[in-house]
This record gives structure tokens, C-alpha cells and sequence, in this order.
């Protein structure tokens, strides 16, 4: 299980962890599907999620979910993590789960590392809190 | 199709995980599942066998309706801890399965639990409580108030087997059913509330007058839902005896209801009206989120409490709880974790209607009117003083309101003993300020922006030299008790409460109210003509206007 503070982007099904869903943005089709972003956060970082199909209403603000096999990456141009085709949700709890909302892994401008171009590093903070889902008053 | 296929046990949808605690069952009953019809093996399980047996046919019991009988055979057959690992798994279901159940199973865990208090299962009556407790406060669909329903007809039905195995099981019951009680009679023409209204006054009624000595033990919080249901005509009659006519209730060593109020009602009563779920989200908050960070779990509870306006009702039970069933350790309160104060300031806030909020408020206080500092603990009357001075500047209103409240609390709440209640508000104050909860009250007395009319009587509350305390707290004799005010309670006491005077006979003497409440006049039961009477919903909305 990994923390949110040390995902990196990749083409790989590969992360496994668990957080809680802050808050949901607007249900919007894609095609077919329904999509719809979220913020979601564990106790070392946020980051949006990008909610596809029936996952948009499966899971509401306050759900603690556990992640297998998902994907961090850009998706039409958003750096989201997602489930993936390959990765799947689970609604393991609710409430009962510290979280902080700064750093947020999607505000971070990522460039390929000079010494292994294969893989990302954290090049400049975007923002420290989510533009989307800013924290509460 | 085989009719008489387990069904499942829960209502798990999509996306949800595996509950493990169902998974343990059902796994346990599938595997045993050729052990679980007759003829059952004679051989004596090893200690995990047994356990697992157990979980096989408690699996059993809720999900085959037809092998029920079956099941709870073999239960009989192979028990060696006194049913105590099959009532506490039980128990353990009922606390964080409940609200998933399929409707059979439910149906079942009634059913299995008649049976468990029938063989004097060991820990029925953490069962019984914790099937209380998943009672929904302010919710009025069918499931919950069927749930009511099954438990009120339990305990009438059970009553004997109850008293002679477990009688404070019925204090519980005493408790959980006058609070309901307070919000049933506000829902009217429903003809299901009111079958169940009848049948909920009769058990209440039960306990008051053949087991007295089980209300002695809920203490004084007994009195604070007593008094939300005088208007109904049983417990008017109750409280009438409580207050003039102890001997009523034929209880050796009771002679009078200033005993009661002297008692701190424990937080096993108190944790009956809030959920498990409700519970662990509260703690939780008070444990691990740093003020400043509870906005969005403030916004997910409140959906949840708040979904129906009804429901708002629970605040009341929720800030009883948070005074005297969570008392934070020291690491907690000297850490920037969120406070209580903080959390009931903003419950508090979120209530919209008048006797709710005032409810509230009278939450908050109850445990000062009677305050002493031998038997009462300091954490229960914490909260309000740290939510009065730490609204000061930005939340004034609420330091105002609170302290208008207080005041007069302190001089209608019960008239006869106002004397003693303000000795023991003041004896609240010293204690908070010798035990450093805060550093004196200058912060109120010396605030530039709180009405001097307050200020003022803030200070007459604080004598330099405070009188002794002059009350016989255990038999509950009441002496002069240097105020003024002879305080004799032998014998029958007037005084007005909710709209009631009642007497023996009329005092003959106008009882000045302060200043900020008027009276009018009524004569409700004496007919004599200085009695005085505030009829209760002028009298609430009188003190919510001013607040």
C-alpha cells in the first residue's frame, strides 16, 4: 500500500492504496459514461480522482476507499488518479480517516527525471491545494 | 430452486467490500454446514471447533428461517460457556451489522434473542442494549419504528424473566422509551405511533411503580426526561408523587426527589441514545482531528444526523453524550485536537428549532444545577464554561445566549430549591477555576462587549468566601442553606415546574420571576388566586426569545 505522497505518473496499473473521498464534482457523460471528478486524500496528500461509469454514484463524500491496481497518470490533459480498466474501488468505511489536503499530487508540474527519462519527478509546486475542490472555510 | 437456501445475511451493494465480520460467519457455515442437521455429533469440539461452531449456527439462525428451531437445538446441545462467545457475537452483529440486515434476519435476531434471554444467556443484556440503541433517534420510518415496536413488546412480554435475571436491563428500557416517548407525542396521526405510544407509556409506567429503586439508579437525568412528558396524564401523576408523595413509591431510604437530582447519571444511559456508528464518528472527531480541520467531517455528520429536519432532536442526546460519556485524557485536551466546547458550539448552531435549542442548552447545564463536587465529575461541566469564554469576541452571541440560559435556569428550574441550585452553579464555577479549566472569570466579568446586567450577576455568583456546603447529600435533606431561603423539604413542597404549580396548599405568596420573564396568570390545579403558572410553551419560547 502506498502513500498518496509518493505516487508518481505512470503507464502502470500499479497503485495500490487507500483513502478518503472529500468531495465529488459534476456527473458529466463522456460518450456513453458517466464521469466525474473527485477529491481524494490520505494522511500525507491529496489528489483528484477521476470517477467512471457507476462509480460516480457509488461513492459519496466521506467514504474511505481502498484502491487495487490503479493508475496515476493524464488523462485528457487532468493528472488523475483512477481505477483504470484494470483497477478496482472498494468502499471499505466511512469517516474515520485523517487526511490532509496539501500537498495535491495533481497540482504538481512533473518532468521526466534527466537521469531516467522512463520516470517522472516533481519539477514545481501548481498549487498547494486542489483549484477544483479548494479546502473548506 | 431450493426454497430453503440460506439467504444472505446483509445487503451489500456494489463497490462495497466484504464485511469481515459476515464473511467469518458465512464462511464458518459453509464449511460446517453437513455438521449442522441432526443427528449432530456427540464428539466434544476442540476449542476453535467450538467457536466456529458457533458462528456456523448463529450464521444459521439468521438466514435459514426454517432449520431456526434446528439450529438453536444443536446450540443447546453443544453450549459449555453459558451461550457467553454466542450472545457477545451476537452482540457484535446487532453493533455493526444492524443497519445491513435483510429484513429476515432481522426478524431472526428478535427471535433468537427471546430465546437467549429465556436460557439466561450470559451477556443477554449487552445484547438487549445494544439492540436499543440501534434505535434511530427523531426517525419515524417503518423499519425503526417497527424495531421500537419488537423491543417495548420484548421487555413487557420478558418482564419477569428480565427482572429476576437481569433487572437493570429495565432501567435501560426506562431510559431509551421516556426519551422516544418526548418524540413520538410530537407526531400525530399516525395510528402506528400511537399503539406503540401506549404500549411504551405502559412499560414506563411499570418500572416507575413496581421497581422504583431501578429509576433511582439512572439519577437525575431521569428527572430531565421525566419532565419532557408531564403532559401526558401517567406521568403527570408521576411526577406529582415524585415530587410530593415519595413515600408513593414504597422505596426504602427514598423520601425525596432532590436525592434524584443529586445522583450523576451514568454514561451507560447516556450512550443509549446514540448509535454505535454515531458514537465511533464522535470519538474519532475528539480524538484525531486537529481544529481547523473538521469542516468537511462536520458537513458529512450532519448529513447524515440531519437528513430529515426531525432528527434534529438527537443534538440534544448528542451534547448529554459529549458532556459525561467522552471525557478526553490530558495528552488530548493540551493538544490542538478539536475541543467539545468547540463541537457542541457548532451543533448548537445547527439547530433551527426553539425547544430543541433550548433542550440543548439545558444538556449542556444539567450538570450544574446540582453540582457537587464530591460525587460529580469536573469533565461534565466542562464544556460550557470553555464555549462561554471561548466565544469571546467572535461568537458573543453565543457567550450571551448561554449565560442568559444559565441564569435562568438557575432561577426557574425549580423554584423551591433555588437557593441550593445557585449554590451549586457557583460551587461549579470555583471548582472549574481552582482546578485551572480556566483562570477566573474575568474573561466574562471584565468582557467590555457581555451587558452589564450579566456581568452583574455573574459576580454575585462568585462569593470571596463561598458558604459551606449545608445539604445532606445522601439522605437528601435540605437545611437552610445560608442564602436566605429555608430550604425544609420534609413534607409537601410547592413549586412550579413547566407550566404546573404544584402544592398541597397555596403558599399565598407571589413568586417573583426575574426580571426578564413576565408572568401571567393562570390557575391550573390549585384554583387558588395567587397561584401563579406560566403555561410551558409561553414560559420555552419566553426563554428562547431572549436567547
Amino acid at each position: 500500500m502506498i502513500s498518496l505522497k509518493d505516487i508518481v505518473p505512470a503507464a502502470q496499473n500499479n497503485i495500490n492504496t487507500q483513502f478518503i473521498l472529500l468531495d465529488k464534482g459534476k456527473i458529466s457523460l463522456d460518450g456513453q459514461h458517466k464521469t466525474c471528478l473527485a477529491l481524494v486524500a490520505d494522511e500525507t496528500a491529496g489528489v483528484h480522482f477521476q470517477l467512471w461509469g457507476d462509480e460516480c454514484d457509488a461513492f459519496e463524500p466521506g467514504d474511505i476507499v481502498r484502491l487495487v491496481n490503479g493508475i496515476f497518470s493524464y488523462n485528457r490533459n487532468n493528472l488523475v488518479l483512477r481505477a483504470g480498466k484494470r483497477g478496482k474501488m472498494e468502499k471499505v468505511g466511512e469517516f474515520t480517516l485523517v487526511f490532509v489536503e496539501t500537498p495535491n499530487m495533481s497540482e504538481i508540474r512533473w518532468v521526466p527525471d534527466p537521469n531516467n527519462p522512463k520516470i517522472y519527478v516533481q519539477e514545481a509546486v501548481i498549487s498547494p491545494y486542489s483549484r477544483i475542490f479548494p479546502p473548506m472555510q | 430452486m431450493d426454497l430453503h437456501m440460506a439467504s444472505k445475511l446483509i445487503y451489500t451493494a456494489t463497490y462495497e467490500a466484504e464485511n469481515p465480520i459476515e464473511v467469518s460467519l458465512r464462511e464458518a457455515f459453509h464449511l460446517l454446514e453437513p455438521q449442522l442437521r441432526p443427528p449432530f455429533s456427540l464428539k466434544v469440539p476442540t476449542q476453535p471447533e467450538y467457536l466456529n461452531l458457533n458462528r456456523a449456527i448463529l450464521f444459521g439462525i439468521l438466514c435459514e428461517l426454517h432449520f431456526a428451531k434446528v439450529h438453536i437445538k444443536h446450540l443447546h446441545g453443544i453450549v459449555t460457556d453459558g451461550y457467553t462467545f454466542f450472545t457477545s457475537l451476537l452482540t457484535k452483529v446487532v453493533n455493526e451489522l444492524y443497519s445491513k440486515l435483510v429484513d429476515s434476519a432481522k426478524i431472526q435476531l428478535i427471535w433468537i434473542t427471546k430465546e437467549l434471554i429465556h436460557v439466561a444467556a450470559v451477556g443477554f443484556d449487552a445484547l438487549l442494549v445494544a439492540l436499543l440503541r440501534q434505535i434511530v433517534g427523531g426517525d419515524f420510518s417503518e423499519g425503526n419504528l417497527w424495531l421500537c415496536q419488537e423491543l417495548v413488546s420484548l421487555f413487557l412480554f420478558e418482564w419477569d424473566c428480565l427482572l429476576e435475571e437481569e433487572p437493570l436491563v429495565l432501567a435501560s428500557a426506562l431510559y431509551l422509551f421516556l426519551r422516544l416517548l418526548a418524540d413520538h407525542y410530537r407526531i400525530s396521526g399516525n395510528s402506528k405511533i400511537e399503539a406503540l405510544k401506549l404500549m411504551e407509556i405502559n412499560l414506563c409506567v411499570r418500572v416507575f411503580r413496581e421497581q422504583f429503586h431501578l429509576c433511582l439508579k439512572i439519577g437525575r437525568d431521569l428527572i430531565r426526561l421525566l419532565q419532557d412528558l408531564v403532559h401526558i396524564p401517567e406521568f403527570r401523576v408521576i411526577w406529582k408523587d415524585l415530587v410530593l408523595k415519595p413515600t408513593e413509591f414504597r422505596t426504602n431510604g427514598f423520601v425525596d426527589i432532590l436525592q434524584l437530582y443529586q445522583k450523576r447519571t451514568s454514561s451507560r444511559y447516556l450512550l443509549l441514545r446514540i448509535t454505535p456508528e454515531m458514537e465511533k464518528q464522535l470519538r474519532f472527531l475528539l480524538t484525531h482531528v486537529k481544529l481547523g480541520s473538521q469542516k468537511r467531517y462536520q458537513v458529512w455528520f450532519m448529513r447524515k444526523i440531519f437528513c430529515v429536519p426531525e432528527r434534529e432532536t438527537l443534538v440534544i442526546d448528542i451534547v448529554r453524550f459529549l458532556c459525561c460519556a467522552h471525557h478526553p485524557p490530558n495528552e488530548i485536551i493540551q493538544s490542538d485536537v478539536i475541543q467539545r466546547w468547540a463541537v457542541i458550539g457548532w451543533l448548537l448552531k445547527s439547530c433551527k428549532k426553539n425547544y430543541v435549542q433550548a433542550n440543548v442548552k439545558l444538556a449542556l447545564f444539567y450538570d450544574w444545577l446540582f453540582f457537587d463536587e464530591r460525587v460529580d465529575n469536573i469533565m461534565n461541566i466542562e464544556p460550557a464554561i470553555l464555549l462561554m469564554a471561548n466565544s469571546i469576541p467572535r461568537y458573543l452571541d453565543m457567550t450571551h445566549t448561554l449565560l442568559d440560559f444559565l441564569f435562568l435556569l438557575m432561577d426557574n428550574y425549580d423554584v423551591e430549591r433555588k437557593g441550593l441550585v445557585i449554590q451549586c452553579v457557583s460551587s461549579a464555577f470555583g471548582v472549574l477555576i481552582r482546578k485551572g479549566v480556566i483562570h477566573s472569570l474575568d474573561v466574562l466579568t471584565h468582557c467590555d462587549m457581555l451587558s452589564p446586567c450579566l456581568k452583574e450577576s455573574l459576580g454575585k455568583l462568585l462569593p470571596a468566601n463561598p458558604p459551606p456546603v449545608s445539604y445532606c447529600a445522601t439522605l437528601g435533606f435540605g437545611i437552610s442553606d445560608g442564602w436566605g431561603i429555608s430550604n425544609s423539604i420534609i413534607g409537601p413542597t410547592p413549586f412550579i415546574w413547566r407550566g404546573q404549580r404544584f402544592t398541597a396548599s397555596c403558599s399565598g405568596q407571589a413568586i417573583a420571576l426575574t426580571n426578564k420573564i413576565t408572568t401571567t396568570c393562570s390557575t391550573e390545579n390549585t384554583g387558588a388566586p395567587n397561584s401563579i403558572a406560566v403555561t410551558a410553551s409561553a414560559k420555552l419560547s419566553q426563554m428562547t426569545n431572549i436567547l
